[in-house]
């Protein structure tokens, strides 16, 4: 199904039935699933674990989850009046099909499959989760030109890369983040970041020395500001063509936020690319890393086709060093 | 009495270009915008380099620049845009408004600063 993909999704697989763990692992990875498993099988725990994940591509649930027969599904209800927007994918004993399930219950589900056949799972996913194809070229080079980024402005930071991944959650992680619109011939729409806003000002009082121990959320502002501002220099400058004129249809649509679910909405139900950053503090081994996640919503328009890479990008001065005229 | 203006919006990049040219023993000036800038210029005669940002809000770096010398008739002061643009059409719009240079964020202080030194004597 991909392999030769850089992006891999996220899913949390409930499913206890552990006889079938491996056949379902050696499934998720030919995919480019990342499995997440919960420790707890009751509702309390699911519900849990989907709060604390805000970066999740779908969910494949067994329907006897739980144990008993029904049981999986109440959950899939809790689940799906919490996170819509998330696919379901229903594993059944007997039938790939939603037979003997009423029109509500199976409308909940993205397909229904078993583990004898496996396809209508894989073309589901394909249409569900890996609808949206991100070059491998354009997700290098986000995920080097955003780390050198955070390298200049949490200098005393190691940063860390997660494998980049689709997420189908319009969650918003942390209490901080960032929009900005990315406009070019072949794709329009908006990065976001996202942040922890008392994690990263910490990294920032202990970098800041004296002066810094009485930094506020205003100073956080300003260095997400600016490290927005330089991702989206280096996009503008490796992908978006100098000859492009902005002579498109300038078409919007409303952007929704929620701020008491935490919760924002760009009018498209595509899969967002994710890319999540940790930063490490190098005199501070012991202290846990601080996230920092990057998410492309590609909204407004789409064109991998026409994706190029600026020609002239060889040729540009090096970050940095003075041009003169 | 200010040599150098630097204008950004991005405090984190204003601080932090403001004290590396203090540090190499230069008076500087801030300025949190373009209109900012252009104001602060205005009252300053001694700014003998403006080093500004080309994205902020309330007005723009190139328009600045092009009103320092179409508005304000300066042409004594040398200006140099440190941004994270990098297009040639701007780069020409920048020529025409008579800026001297053009950096590429992040700022590299080192490699830059005899050159700002020259240009600022």
């Amino acid at each position: 199904m991909k392999n030769d993909r850089l992006v891999v999704s996220k899913v949390l697989v409930l499913d206890d039935v552990a006889a079938h763990f491996e056949h379902l692992k050696a499934f998720c990875e030919e995919c480019g699933l990342v499995g997440i498993r919960p420790q707890q099988r009751d509702a309390a725990s699911v519900m849990a674990i989907l709060r604390s994940n805000v970066d999740l591509g779908g969910i494949m649930l067994y329907e006897r989850f739980g144990g008993t027969a029904g049981q999986g599904l109440a959950l899939a209800r809790e689940i799906h009046a919490a996170r819509p927007e998330l696919p379901i994918f229903l594993r059944r004993d007997a039938v790939a099909s939603m037979a003997g399930l009423d029109e509500k219950t199976a409308a909940m589900f993205r397909c229904a499959y078993t583990l004898a056949d496996l396809q209508q799972l894989r073309s589901s996913l394909e249409v569900s989760i890996f609808s949206r194809v991100y070059p491998n070229e354009l997700v290098r080079g986000i995920s080097d030109f955003t780390r050198a980024s955070l390298e200049t402005l949490f200098p005393l930071c190691d940063i860390d890369t997660e494998t980049p991944y689709l997420v189908k959650d319009r969650l918003i992680y942390g209490e901080v983040f960032t929009l900005i619109a990315i406009d070019s011939d072949w794709c329009r729409g908006y990065m976001m970041f996202q942040a922890s806003e008392e994690a990263v000002l910490e990294l920032l009082r202990r970098a800041g020395g004296p002066e810094g121990e009485h930094w506020t959320f205003r100073e956080l502002n300003n260095v997400l500001g600016e490290l927005t501002n330089l991702a989206w220099g280096s996009f503008k400058n490796r992908y978006v063509g100098h000859d492009n004129r902005g002579e498109r249809g300038q078409t919007q649509v409303p952007i929704i936020i929620n701020h008491q679910r935490g919760f924002i909405s760009f009018g498209s139900d595509d899969p967002q690319l994710c890319l999540k950053y940790l930063l490490r503090e190098r005199h501070r081994p012991e202290a846990a890393a601080v996230p920092i996640f990057q998410r492309f919503v590609f909204n407004l328009n789409w064109s991998p086709d026409e994706f190029r890479e600026n020609p002239s990008v060889e040729s540009l001065v090096d970050a940095g060093e003075l041009e003169l005229f | 009495m200010a040599q150098i203006l630097v204008v950004d919006d991005s405090s984190t990049v204003r601080n932090e270009v403001a004290d590396f040219l203090k540090s190499q023993g230069l008076a500087v000036a801030t300025a949190v915008d373009g209109k900012d800038g252009l104001d602060k210029l205005k009252a300053d005669a001694s700014i003998k380099l403006v080093v500004s940002d080309v994205n902020m809000p309330n007005m723009d770096g190139l328009t600045m620049a092009e009103k320092i010398r179409s508005e304000q008739k300066n042409t004594a002061v040398s200006i140099i845009m440190l941004t994270t643009e990098n297009s040639p059409a701007m780069k020409e719009r920048g020529k025409a408004a008579g800026i001297k240079g053009w950096i590429v964020k992040p700022f590299n202080g080192p490699g830059v600063i005899a050159t700002l030194k020259k240009l600022a004597s």
